[in-house]
């Protein structure tokens, strides 16, 4: 299914258009949990994260506070969404 | 390319925070992420975004008033290489909504929530301990020597109640455990530590668990011997001083040093200084005579 194509920061910064410094924040809150540790190394579902985060915060206006908020909602929400296409 | 203005709903004079707004609340309305799968309103989105990359920011909104469009900017986002975050999700889920907390809306649910951190189980290697942090304190020669307390306020408004065991030296550092920068995730705060820095004391010299001092004395002190008192990191003390003794005699004071690892103190050495009257008179010059003819000696041997 996904390809598993892993980019160091600054490779994964280019692709996102996140700042390699602002990567590393969302890394160290943990609201980006890299693929692959030593370096950090991110897949397509980290990057596109990423900038999920970057958009949230600079489109929506979303504080650092929610951010973790919307994220656990919508992980949530993915979830719950597959168990019930598996239910269905 | 429709004009970025009329995508964003906002007047060709509208102000950079009627644009942000504009841009805010449509955005909100048409992210694929809050719509997974309506290609309608993703198509929306990238259009908005792609208006608020031209418009968005002053710079670029010159440029583009001034008809100097780069079509490249325009594209917004997008390209099959750079997916929206639900379309990384499908087909089984990604790791993220893998990871995150199953079940009912119970407190479990809510609890999870507001822990920081996207997933709920969060991975290990999101977990960093916090940073050491190193302090300064200046503390004075005798609390060195004699131990002390003291409550520290850290930058951070923590306070800190510093206990100083007695015999510290410049350089030494206090630790606190869990007081320093906090940790991400499980992971513990870092530790704080206060490095000491003893302000000298005029007179007093440190030599391991010893200190030395000097004391002056009158030629009559050292010819008769007598008492004197001396100062020490505890107070005065009575130095016996037996006669006959000379500049750079050194008398041992018993256990007022430093504290060493055992608890022991060690000693203070007082090197004496004799000290002439800072006249001569006559008489006394008389007097010296008459007694030096009798007791004269050779402090430099037989050489």
């Amino acid at each position: 299914m996904r390809e598993r194509k892993l980019q160091l920061i600054e490779e994964a910064s280019v692709v996102c258009g996140v700042g390699p410094d602002r990567l590393l924040e969302f890394i160290s809150y943990a609201w980006v949990m890299p693929a692959e540790d030593n370096p950090p190394r991110l897949d397509e579902e980290d990057i596109a994260r990423a900038r999920l985060i970057q958009e949230l915060q600079e489109g929506f206006g979303v504080n650092k506070e929610a951010v973790p908020i919307i994220l656990q909602l919508i992980d949530q929400l993915h979830r719950l969404h597959h168990e019930a296409k598996f239910l269905r | 390319m429709r004009d970025p203005y009329e995508i964003l709903g906002v007047a060709k004079t509208a102000t950079q925070d009627e644009i942000k707004s504009a841009y805010r609340s449509l955005a909100k309305k048409f992210h694929p992420d809050l719509n997974p799968g309506n290609k309608e309103r993703e198509a929306r989105f990238k259009d908005i975004s792609g208006a608020y990359e031209k418009i968005g920011d002053p710079e670029s909104r010159q440029k583009f008033d001034r008809g100097e469009t780069d079509e490249m900017t325009g594209a917004g986002r997008a390209g099959p290489e750079s997916p929206f975050y639900y379309q990384t999700q499908g087909n089984g889920g990604g790791r993220y909504s893998a990871q995150s907390f199953g079940g009912g809306l119970d407190e479990d649910f809510f609890e999870n929530l507001f822990r920081q951190g996207g997933a709920g189980r969060r991975a290990r290697s999101a977990d960093r301990p916090g940073e050491d942090q190193l302090y300064q304190m200046e503390i004075s020669f005798r609390d060195a020597v004699l131990g002390s307390e003291r409550d520290l306020t850290l930058p951070t408004g923590k306070k800190l109640h510093v206990v100083i065991p007695p015999g510290v030296d410049s350089g030494s550092r206090l630790r606190f455990r869990g007081q320093g920068g906090p940790g991400i995730g499980s992971a513990p705060a870092g530790d704080a530590y206060v490095e000491l820095s003893v302000k000298p004391l005029p007179g007093f010299t440190r030599k391991g668990n010893n200190i030395e001092t000097e004391v002056p004395i009158s030629f009559l002190e050292a010819l008769r011997g007598g008492e004197v008192d001396v100062p020490t990191v505890d107070g005065k003390v009575q130095l016996k001083i037996p006669a006959g003794v000379s500049s750079g005699s050194r008398l041992r004071v018993r256990g007022k040093g430093v504290a060493g690892k055992g608890g022991e103190r060690g000693d203070q050495f007082v090197a004496l200084k004799i000290v002439m009257p800072k006249t001569v008179s006559a008489e006394l010059k008389a007097a010296v005579d008459a007694w030096g003819n009798s007791f004269d000696y050779n402090p430099r041997g037989d050489a």
